[in-house]
Order: C-alpha cells, then sequence, then structure tokens
C-alpha cells in the first residue's frame, strides 16, 4: 500500500535505475496499484508526500497518546488529593545528569525546602543543592482505572457501574519528596500532571461534540438534500437560523441552566453534547450541497429503479461518495470545538476546577500576577497551541489529499 | 426587472420570517435563564429591609405580564422591537435598555465588521497563494502565522499587549475612549481617539478570524484552480497573477461574500472575551455581564437580537448584491 504514486510522479525514474532487472515490469506494477488503489490508499499516499502534514501528523498522534496514557505518564493525582503541600506554586524542577558533585547516570532533581524566614516570618522556598532526588523509572504510585465507568442516570433502575481494571505504575517518580516537571499551582497541584489529563478531558469533549453533530448533519443534511423541495427549503431556513444565534450566548443560557449540584462527570457529558448539538448546521449543509449534485447521477437513478429505498440508497451510494469529503470535514472541525470548550471553560461557565482541562488551565494564567511571577503556568498553554495547530495542518493536508483534482494540476 | 425585484422581496420575506424564528429561540433561551423579572425586582426590595411574600411575587408577575402564556408574551416583545425599537426594561438594573445599551451594540458591530474586513484582506492574498505557490516554506511560514492567530487564545494575546505596553509605553491601552471623551458627544475628536484605541480589539480579534477565513479561500482557490476553464485560459497563454485574479479568485470569492453574516457571527463570539480583558465598554462586555453573572434576560434578549437581526440583514444584503453583480446568480435569477 505504500508504494502508491502517481505513474507520473518524482518516484517513476526510480523503475529506471541500472540495477533493477525488469524495469517494465516494476514500472508497470506500480502503474497498476495507481489505478487499482482505493480512494483511501491514494489519499494515504497524497498525505505522505505532505511533510507538513505528516509532522502535525506525528504531532497529533504524540498529543492523543499522551491524553490516553495521561495516568501513567503522570506521577502525581492531577486532583487535589495529588497535591504537594511542601511546595506551593513551586517553579519547575529540571531534571539533570551533571552538577558540581559529579555526575550520575541516573537523573536527578533538587530537593526544594521550605522554612520560615527569620525577619519576615513568612514561608520562603529554597533549593537545596546538596540533597539529590533521583528519578526512577515504572514506579508505583496512586491508584488509577481504566474502563471504569458509573453511570448515574436519574431513577435508581438506570445506574450500572463497570469496576474497570486498576492500575499503579507511573512512568516515573522518586524514592523520597516529589518532583513537578512543570512545577506546581498555588495549591501544589502538580501542573504536569494536571496538562495531560487535561489533554485528555479536551480530547474527549471534542470527540463525543464532533461525534454527535457529525451524526445529527448526516442525517439532516442526508433528508434535505436527498428529497429536496419544500422540505430542502424548511430545513434550510431552520437550519440557517440556528446558525445565525451567536453561539457563545447560546451556550450560555444553556450553561446557566446546569444546576450547580451535578457532579462534573454529568456537566461534562452535558457540556459536550451541547457542543455537538450546536456545531452539526455547517457540516449538514455541506453534505446537504453534495448530496443535491450528487442524486441526479445515473447510478441513483439505477437503483432506485432496482425498487432500493430512500435510507438505502443515502447510505450505501450516496454517502460513501463523500465519505473522504466528510472525514476532512471533521477533522477541520475538530479544533474549533475543542476551542468552543476553551472559551466556554474560560468564562466559568463550561468544566470546572476538579475536572482538568485545557480551557480550566488557561483560566488559570489569566492573572498579571501569573503572567510576572509564575511563568511556568503557561506550559499547558504551550499545549493547547500545539493541539490546535496539529489539527489544522492535519485538516489541511488531508483536505489537499482528498482532493480529486491533486494530480491534474500541476 | 421584475424577476430581480421579485427575488429581492422574497429574500426579504425570508430574510423576516429567519429573524422571527431566530427571535422565537432567542426568547425561549432567555426563559430558561433561571428566575424570572418579578422575582428579581422583589429580591432587590428584600435587600431593602421590606418582607416579601409569594403574594407579592404574583402581584408582581400580574403587573409585569408574566402570567400571560408564552406565545403570547413572544408576540408583544416581538411587536414592541420590530414596530416601536423597544426593547422594555431591564429588570436587574431597573433602567430602559435603549438608553442603557445607547450607541455600545454599533461601538461593538463596527469593532466586528473591522475585525473581519482585516482578517479578509489578509486570508485572501494569503488564501490565492497558499492554494498556488510551490514555494512550500513561505508557504508553510504564512500559513502558520494565519493558524497561530487561532491557536492563540485571545485573552493571552490581549494580556501579553497590555503587558508590554504597559511597560514600555506606559499606557495599559484598556478602554476604548480617553478619559477625557469617555462620555462626550461624538465628534471628530471623539472619533480619532476611538480608532487609537480600537485598533487593539481589531487586531485581535481579526488575527484569529484570519485562520477560519484562510481554510475557506484556500479549499475554494484549490477547487477553482482545477477546473477545465483555467486550463483553456491558461491555453490561451494567460499566466500568473493575471490568471488567478481574472478568473479562479473571482469565483472564489462569491461563496465567502456569502458567508460573511456567519463570519461576523463568528467574530462576535469572541468579542465578550477580549472585551473583559480590555476592560472595553461595548455591548461584548454586557451581554457577558448579563448572562454569565447578573442573569439579566432582558438586557441579554436585546443584545442577542440585535446582533441576529445584523446577521440576517448581511445575509439578505450580501444575496442581493451577489445577485447584482455576480453573473453567474443573475442569470439564474432571471431565469426563474
Amino acid at each position: 500500500m505504500s508504494d502508491i504514486t502517481s505513474p507520473a510522479g518524482p518516484d517513476t525514474p526510480k523503475a529506471m535505475q541500472p540495477d533493477n532487472r525488469a524495469p517494465d515490469d516494476k514500472d508497470q506494477k506500480a502503474k497498476e496499484a495507481y489505478f487499482t488503489a482505493s480512494q483511501s490508499q491514494l489519499i494515504w499516499a497524497r498525505f505522505k508526500a505532505n511533510r507538513t502534514a505528516m509532522i502535525a501528523g506525528a504531532v497529533l498522534i504524540g498529543l492523543i497518546l499522551t491524553g490516553v496514557f495521561a495516568p501513567f505518564l503522570s506521577p502525581y493525582d492531577p486532583t487535589i488529593r495529588g497535591r504537594d503541600k511542601e511546595y506551593e506554586n513551586g517553579a519547575p524542577q529540571i531534571p539533570r545528569f551533571c552538577d558540581h558533585n559529579g555526575c550520575s547516570a541516573r537523573p536527578f532533581v533538587y530537593t526544594p525546602e521550605r522554612k520560615r524566614s527569620p525577619t519576615t516570618l513568612r514561608w520562603v522556598t529554597s533549593v537545596n543543592k546538596e540533597k539529590r532526588r533521583y528519578i526512577h523509572f515504572f514506579v508505583e504510585g496512586w491508584e488509577y482505572r481504566y474502563f471504569d465507568y458509573s453511570i448515574n442516570l436519574p431513577g435508581d433502575a438506570l445506574d450500572f457501574r463497570i469496576p474497570g481494571i486498576a492500575f499503579d505504575t507511573h512512568l516515573f517518580g522518586v524514592d523520597n519528596g516529589a518532583v513537578h516537571i512543570f512545577g506546581t499551582d498555588h495549591s501544589g497541584k502538580d501542573i504536569y500532571s494536571r496538562t495531560l489529563h487535561a489533554v485528555y478531558t479536551s480530547l474527549a469533549v471534542g470527540t463525543l461534540g464532533v461525534l454527535i453533530s457529525f451524526v445529527l448533519a448526516l442525517a439532516i443534511g442526508g433528508i434535505s438534500g436527498y428529497f429536496g423541495g419544500w422540505l430542502d427549503g424548511l430545513i434550510q431556513m431552520i437550519t440557517d437560523a440556528v446558525r445565525t444565534i451567536p453561539i457563545i450566548p447560546l451556550f450560555m443560557a444553556l450553561a446557566a441552566f446546569i444546576p450547580q449540584e451535578w457532579s462534573s462527570e454529568t456537566r461534562f457529558f452535558f457540556i459536550s453534547i451541547i457542543i455537538g448539538l450546536i456545531n452539526w448546521p455547517t457540516l449538514a449543509r455541506r453534505v446537504r450541497t453534495h448530496l443535491l449534485t450528487e442524486r441526479n447521477q445515473e447510478y441513483v437513478l439505477a437503483a432506485q429503479l432496482c425498487g432500493a429505498s430512500a435510507s438505502h440508497i443515502i447510505r450505501r451510494h450516496l454517502l460513501p461518495s463523500f465519505t473522504s469529503y466528510i472525514i476532512v470535514d471533521l477533522v477541520i472541525s475538530f479544533p474549533y470545538i475543542v476551542l468552543s470548550e476553551t472559551a466556554l471553560s474560560f468564562i466559568g461557565l463550561g468544566l470546572k476546577d476538579p475536572v482538568n482541562s485545557l480551557g480550566v488551565m488557561l483560566q488559570n494564567v489569566t492573572s498579571a500576577d501569573v503572567l510576572l511571577n509564575y511563568q511556568w503556568y503557561f506550559i499547558p498553554v504551550i499545549f493547547f497551541i500545539a493541539l490546535v495547530l496539529a489539527f489544522v495542518f492535519v485538516g489541511d493536508g488531508l483536505r489537499d489529499a482528498a482532493d480529486p483534482y491533486a494530480d491534474t494540476k500541476k | 426587472m421584475t424577476q430581480f425585484l421579485q427575488f429581492t422581496l422574497t429574500r426579504a420575506v425570508m430574510a423576516l420570517f429567519t429573524l422571527l424564528l431566530v427571535s422565537l429561540i432567542v426568547f425561549t433561551l432567555m426563559e430558561l435563564v433561571p428566575g424570572t423579572c418579578a422575582e428579581r425586582y422583589l429580591a432587590f426590595k428584600n435587600t431593602q429591609g421590606q418582607q416579601i411574600s409569594i403574594d407579592d411575587i404574583q402581584a408582581e408577575e400580574r403587573r409585569l405580564g408574566l402570567d400571560r402564556p408564552f406565545l403570547i408574551r413572544w408576540g408583544g416583545w416581538v411587536g414592541n422591537v420590530l414596530f416601536h425599537g423597544e426593547f422594555g426594561d431591564s429588570c436587574i438594573l431597573r433602567l430602559n435598555i435603549n438608553q442603557l445599551l445607547g450607541d455600545k451594540f454599533w461601538v461593538s458591530l463596527a469593532i466586528c465588521l473591522t475585525s473581519l474586513l482585516f482578517a479578509y484582506l489578509i486570508a485572501i492574498p494569503v488564501g490565492i497563494i497558499s492554494a498556488t505557490s510551490k514555494s512550500a516554506w513561505m508557504n508553510g511560514t504564512l500559513r502558520f502565522v494565519s493558524y497561530l492567530g487561532l491557536a492563540m487564545p485571545n485573552f493571552l494575546l490581549a494580556l501579553m499587549i497590555m503587558l508590554f505596553s504597559t511597560v514600555f509605553f506606559g499606557d495599559s491601552l484598556t478602554g476604548l475612549f480617553s478619559k477625557e471623551f469617555r462620555d462626550a458627544p461624538w465628534s471628530f475628536d471623539r472619533l480619532m481617539d476611538f480608532m487609537s484605541r480600537a485598533w487593539l480589539p481589531v487586531f485581535i480579534l481579526g488575527w484569529s478570524a484570519t485562520a477560519f477565513a484562510l481554510q475557506t479561500v484556500r479549499a475554494l482557490m484549490l477547487d477553482e484552480t482545477g477546473k477545465l476553464y483555467v486550463t483553456a485560459a491558461k491555453a490561451r497563454g494567460l499566466y500568473g497573477r493575471k490568471l488567478l485574479w481574472r478568473y479562479p479568485a473571482r469565483h472564489a470569492l462569491g461563496p465567502i461574500i456569502n458567508s460573511l453574516g456567519f463570519d461576523l457571527n463568528r467574530v462576535f463570539n469572541e468579542l465578550p472575551i477580549v472585551a473583559v480583558i480590555l476592560t472595553l465598554t461595548e455591548a461584548g462586555a454586557l451581554l457577558l455581564e448579563a448572562l454569565a453573572r447578573s442573569n439579566d434576560q432582558q438586557l441579554a434578549g436585546a443584545i442577542i437580537f440585535l446582533l441576529t437581526a445584523s446577521i440576517v440583514t448581511l445575509n439578505f444584503v450580501t444575496d442581493v448584491a451577489l445577485a447584482l453583480f455576480d453573473p453567474r446568480v443573475r442569470s439564474s435569477v432571471m431565469r426563474s
């Protein structure tokens, strides 16, 4: 699958190298692979040729893996349970191998010490460079669970709980005391652990939101585009009306509706659902426009004459004709959904503090105090920027790769 | 000509209908905000030391007409807005909303429209370069800078610029007017003062809007340059900038103009956060205040309604303008 290139593409001369015994044969094979390649293989081949998009893709996959394995990668619990009382608002501790006492093969950090200053009587943190804390790998720490769901629906009969699997191994940790490579916040929570969990939460909200808006857009756009006529007119008017309403006020009105006593998990689901419910119109419109042009094609007529039902034609014939466009649109709309979660949490109406989302993390850096004194609060912002940029560039790359005219243009 | 008039009229009726539909949605949303106006009035009286009973609340509700059915109240509200331009009183601040808003909404609208203009002034040339240029390096850099505007949180940018200018120029650049112009009537000097401060929100909003505009322009240009008429034009000997500006760029412009209304919506979404950080006294900040802090349904409803009315109007104007200036749309209008 990886050797698909356009027959006229830059890779063709390879077939004419002297050590190649059967140049014609190989050339023929490349051509054959190109002409028989499926749509997704063609897209992958074009995507691979785009260096920017490949880098962005690698960053994106890295971030997704970081998010999924956040509990394993983070040495401390990101909630208040994992706080370090000895090191509040602490600066990042950078692991090092060498110092004035010589080198060691195992990386280490220094021990911060907290003392009352004899003159001002305030707590002062100083770094003791003589005491090393060695970093160990695969240490045991706080317990975390995967596949652990407890759904609390209204009514006792609908509650259920999957116990999941518990782990307590973490990638790294120190033998005594604690290590905070991104520093700690005002209550002593480890910013590194929080950031990783925040990436996970933001991605999860985004995925859930994208999925919901995707299903809605397919259903509504599909009906509107396939049937046309007055139904289309009506649906378009409603779609336009929904698009006209400013999103943030809509969020705010709905978020004000959330009772304060809801647990953070329920809030999280509710917010994702709202985000999904609001973001469908753009995609629905694209689906509709495409269907309007496709439904007059002969293959649709043929299917209709064979007696296929409307839903069968939409599902089996029309939607596959532009799956690639839909995937591209989904990737493109993803950063905007992550951004809406951030904006909402930033205003204080979205997710709140026990949950770590990028929006909650961004909210912490708004004061001038942080800007001047605690610059390490900004580390999550870098993750946020990287996430959005990676998504946008991957989206652009996918768009170019899915463009059927891409090869004819050069 | 009659066909054109008919087209304009149909569009106008559709716009009005959309506006009514949106006003219904907005009105419903405002109902979702917990508490009613009557409760707020009396809660205030309660703080003044008066004893309040359920009967008082109900009497107040009757006085304000809150006991009438939902749809009738909506009809009354929309009627007042459309025929008298009256939004009623804010129930928290107990002031007439028209007085309260004053020119604030128009200031916000001007900021948003200017940001949009700024975004497209950058996005159109960059989008065309990015879709057609073969220099991967320039292409990548231009796109990176544009997308950074999207990825960089607006409030962070605002904070950084504020801090920077406070440290280096001794002026924090916050607010929309200097002290002496804050309550003065509009004049040339006040306008100049406004401009000297409004560039900052315009810059921040515009930069973050550039990314989406750029993605649209780029996608449209890529679609258009692959089409056969471009090949035909090339065969006739056109090339370079002349070819791009005369053929694909013009075609790509149509859908962009068409979506301006929704872009305005997007920009306005970003406005409240920037406005709060820069302490701008305009409608975005008021809206955030009304929704997130004081639950002032009346005020929030009025601002959202004004915004949606602007979007619907802009959509209508661009539709008609496209029918006037784009021969393809014109001919399809004339045929029907």
